[in-house]
């Protein structure tokens, strides 16, 4: 067996559609594929079972003999058995297809059926119509019927769903059992379910075929351990802490006000006279080829930049100079930059990195609170790195090292969260991990976000303000 | 020229100034700068020092301005576009210095006395003179006009790290100060400490010291272990590897980055912990070197510190000065002349414990520098914190620079005055030393000890760990680290 799946786009009843997919499966492998609900990866198993409707490219090698067991085909058996009990306008009582008709629709291995009847303990279900079982006996029921017909390929949509624990473990087994017979394509979205004997991963978001990777290379399998934690964990972005809380802003006044900005190198002005005032509760997006000052803008927010002192800058209610105090602004902002990732080049530890959030600092100089600890854990958690407290920082690879960094400038709930390129440098899987996250906190929490980036295709949901600078 | 204020004291009160050394705790610091607001401070100097502590300054919210001579104004020299650039005002003494609440005196050492005289007919009625090093009052007698108050704010780190740390949200360990003779307001103490918040230093922890224990602790420290015993060590150990055949690219580079891996761990755990990074054979053959090092140089040692109290180095210094540099000079060419520094380092892999192995010498030699610099002056007087600061803490600051660019590097990091101090070291101790190396070989220098087994005798094991840890320097280390809240590795 060598299917092959070409520049594929298949249209589900206009429901759902899957784009441009590439895909090579043979008889030596056994996938998962796994994605977030709703993202297509069940339309995507059943494309090898020949459902939905091939708008362009192409599928070929698909074996004779699929089996498929998915709750959409369960479901449509269930129809049709429901359909065929018209009985009452025949006014005769129809008691439906009874079980073991549906096991075996002809050609089945009967010996192969009674023997998995037995493994699943339905002996006292055969004689009974089929549309009268529970969802868990009609799920058995499936089970048996498509392992029985010893296909060419087996396709399983979530086979563990709603098993009992007993159940589970045999199944587990006897499929483990069939590894050199029948090649395997499962449907599963939790990790720990994925069973030993499985060689690659499919992950499907958004109607496309996002990764394919080989098990056994550990680094992307990590990965998108954390990505798939993300995008289906139901964990909401930690509260911040009421003890170290942000001092209250005026809410007349706007959260950034800029009149009429300058900022010039060796007699070059690359910002001229520019204007641009942040609303509490906007989201922006900052865009502009490199050079024209997108970061020189932001770093004179920040405090960061010493021509901040030389402009007409207003923010979170201080005007710069004024007397205030560089920690005085920074309390009310979240930062992410790679210069940021650059310079947080210290051995401290993952839960440390996020407490010091809290303090605005590189590296924690203060005792944390046993309040800040737990609130550090909980975003240690949704980002899928319990029981990584004390690796130090700079053990992290370059991708899980962003994603702290947010964590970190999230962690307080700062009025403003600056997000400058947090996607530079990251790989795909990284970038949709850390998008991913940023979604997270814009759904989840009060934080107007600013955020900078020149890739079209790196969107966040939410921002509508736009601000384009052109290089000077 | 005026005299050497130090010896108008008569000896209790030498004594009592050299003793004066207290570690602030963090919560001695609860007005942050509230002293300084609305006070207007101008730097006179543009240099890595000058320009990192007004940046800190301003973001810390004072106001913040730097005065230059007019013609490094007129030429639009590198301080002036330092200055400038930075969004800092930028004015001549004649338009800044009257106008100063707090005048920093950030410049070098040697142009105190022409700048002071400068600015003091300048100053405002009642304003506060500050200075980073106390050279000028100390040794040079330098009077300050009698309304004005004059205190000290010396960050232990040089400009680089005074302003990185600051950004991190830290500081770098500070020692103020208050000359007693001119604070006729009672006001120098809350100055300096608001100074020390606004640079960030009490993060790190603040000595209160005096004008007097600084300017004797510091020069003893630079001259001997920091530079002195550096720069020596270096060209030694670099002439003992070439003589017994070791490339000279190896022994280049582990001289280069072995004196910053050996001293890192000296930060984190002082000499005890140097030492422990050895294997049990090679720490007590580090001891014995370096017990029998230190019997050699503790004369040495104790001329320095001698020279230092009683003036004699500071006036042999200024009279270099008076007479255009020229022993200054020299001897800086002498230094890039050595094989040690024409030398580049190999392109070598070597990994951070080969440094320890193959350098147990050069281990020697730190320990015993650091010892008997902080025995010595202990010995004179000054209390165990400042010595400390000024021997075992600065080493590793030192080998950064020698790691980034040999001697060079050092000698123009450092001030002119450590610079000038470090020669006369190194001058009187590769002689005194000549005997000692003859018996040196490859085994405690460039190629580790050629043993079959790490075996040693336990009793003498004992005996040599128990007396790196008894060793004063320890027990004040110790206490002084806890303190600094998070001792931090930068990779």
């Amino acid at each position: 067996m060598n299917i092959s799946l070409d520049n594929l786009t298949v249209n589900f009843e206009d429901r759902f559609q899957l784009d441009a997919i590439n895909w090579q499966l043979n008889d030596s492998q056994h996938w998962v594929v796994t994605g977030a609900n709703g993202s297509g990866k069940s339309a995507l198993a059943a494309v090898l079972a020949s459902a939905g409707e091939n708008l362009s490219g192409s599928i070929d090698g698909l074996p004779a003999k699929v089996g498929l067991v998915s709750f959409e085909a369960q479901a449509e058996l269930i129809e049709a058995e429901l359909k065929k009990d018209d009985a009452d306008i025949m006014d005769v009582i129809s008691e439906g297809t009874p079980v073991h008709e549906i096991l075996n629709p002809g050609d089945s291995n009967q010996k192969l059926i009674d023997e998995l009847v037995d493994k699943f303990s339905l002996q006292s279900l055969v004689e009974r119509a089929f549309r009268k079982l529970s969802t868990g006996e009609s799920r058995k029921v499936m089970l048996i019927r498509a392992l029985a017909s010893e296909p060419d390929l087996l396709i399983l949509d979530e086979p563990f769903d709603g098993l009992d624990v007993h159940t589970l473990e045999m199944l587990q087994e006897y499929l483990a059992s069939l590894v050199e017979t029948v090649p395997m394509v499962m449907v599963l979205n939790r990790f720990d379910e994925f069973p030993d004997f499985i060689t690659h991963i499919a992950y499907v978001d958004n109607g496309r075929l996002q990764h394919k990777i080989d098990r056994s290379d550990s680094k992307a399998y990590n990965e998108l351990y954390q990505l798939l934690h993300l995008k289906t964990t139901d964990l909401q972005v930690p509260a911040a802490d009421p003890e170290t809380a942000i001092p209250q802003l005026d809410p007349t006044q706007p959260l950034v006000r800029l009149n009429a900005i300058n900022i010039t190198y060796d007699d070059h002005k690359i910002i001229d006279s520019l204007e641009w005032t942040i609303e509490r509760n906007q989201h922006w997006q900052l865009s502009g080829p490199n050079g024209s000052g997108k970061t020189g803008l932001l770093s004179l927010i920040t405090g960061d930049h010493p021509q901040c002192y030389v402009n007409d800058i207003f923010v979170f209610g201080f005007k710069r100079g004024s007397g205030e105090s560089i920690w005085q602004i920074k309390q009310f902002i979240g930062y992410v930059s790679t210069a940021l990732q650059w310079e947080y080049k210290v051995g401290t530890g993952l839960r440390n990195v996020i407490i010091s959030g809290f303090y605005d600092s590189i590296g924690l100089y203060t005792k944390a609170t046993d309040k800040q600890k737990q609130i550090a854990d909980e975003w240690l958690a949704l980002l899928g790195m319990s029981g990584r407290a004390d690796t130090p920082f700079n053990k992290l690879s370059y991708g899980d090292q962003r994603l702290l960094l947010i964590a970190r400038a999230m962690v307080k709930h700062p009025p403003l969260l600056i997000l400058d390129e947090p996607c530079l440098g990251l790989d795909d899987m990284n970038r949709q991990l850390v998008l991913a996250l940023i979604e997270k906190i814009c759904a989840g929490s009060e934080t107007s976000v600013l955020y900078v980036n020149h890739h079209p295709e790196d969107q966040i949901k939410g921002i509508n303000n736009y601000l384009a600078l052109k290089k000077n | 020229m005026p005299n050497n204020y130090f010896n108008t004291l008569p000896l209790r009160e030498q004594l009592a100034q050299l003793a004066k050394c207290r570690f602030m705790d963090i919560s001695e610091f609860p007005d942050g700068v509230e002293a300084l607001k609305g006070k207007k401070i101008v730097v006179i100097g543009c240099g890595a020092q000058g320009l990192a502590q007004g940046m800190n300054l301003r973001d810390s919210g004072c106001d913040v301005s730097y005065t230059l001579r007019a013609a490094a104004i007129a030429e639009k020299r590198q301080s002036w576009k330092s200055a400038t650039e930075n969004g800092f005002v930028v004015g001549t003494y004649e338009e800044l210095i009257p106008t100063a609440d707090v005048v920093l005196n950030l410049t070098p050492d040697k142009q105190h006395t022409p700048v002071v005289n400068a600015i003091m007919p300048l100053m405002k009625q009642g304003a506060c003179l500050s200075y980073s090093h106390g050279f000028n009052i100390v040794e040079e007698g330098m009077k300050i006009r009698e309304d004005l108050t004059v205190i000290m704010v010396a960050p232990k780190c040089p400009g680089s790290e005074v302003r990185n740390e600051y950004v991190r949200g830290f500081g770098v360990p500070t020692l103020i100060a208050v000359h007693e003779d001119n604070d006729p307001k009672g006001e120098g103490l809350a100055l300096a400490k608001a100074y020390a918040v606004g640079t960030g230093g009490h993060k790190a922890g603040v000595l209160m010291s005096s004008f007097i224990a600084e300017v004797k602790s510091d020069l003893m420290g630079e001259q001997t272990i920091l530079c002195g015993m550096l720069q020596t060590g270096s060209l030694l150990c670099f002439d003992k590897m070439i003589e017994e055949g070791v490339d000279a690219g190896y022994a280049s580079k582990l001289i280069q980055f072995g004196w910053e891996t050996v001293t890192e761990a000296l930060k984190y755990g002082g000499v005890t912990n140097m030492l422990d990074r050895l294997s049990n054979p090679a720490k007590i053959k580090a001891f014995d070197l370096s017990e029998e090092l230190k019997l050699i140089m503790r004369p040495l040692y104790n001329k320095h510190q001698d020279d230092i109290i009683n003036g004699t180095f500071s006036r042999t210094m200024m009279a270099d000065w008076a007479n255009d540099d020229v022993n200054l000079l020299g001897w800086r060419a002498e230094t890039a002349e050595t094989a040690f520094e024409k030398t580049p380092a190999g392109d070598v892999e070597i990994s951070e414990q080969e440094y320890f192995d193959h350098g147990i010498l050069m281990v020697a030699m730190v320990k015993a520098g650091v010892e008997l610099a902080f025995e010595t002056m202990t010995a004179a007087g000054i209390v165990a914190d400042s010595a400390y600061y000024e021997s075992l803490h600065e080493t590793p600051l030192i080998a950064n620079t020698i790691a980034r660019k040999k001697l060079y590097e050092m000698n123009a990091t450092i001030s002119d005055t450590a610079e000038y101090g470090c020669y006369l070291y190194n001058h009187a101790c590769l002689p005194l030393l000549a005997d000692f190396m003859k018996d040196i070989k490859t085994d405690v220098i460039g190629r580790g000890l050629a043993v079959d087994d790490n075996g040693v005798d336990n009793a003498r094991l004992i005996e040599v760990n128990a007396a790196l840890r008894a060793h004063p320097v320890e027990a004040i280390g110790t206490t002084l680290r806890g303190h600094m809240a998070d001792m931090k590795k930068i990779v």
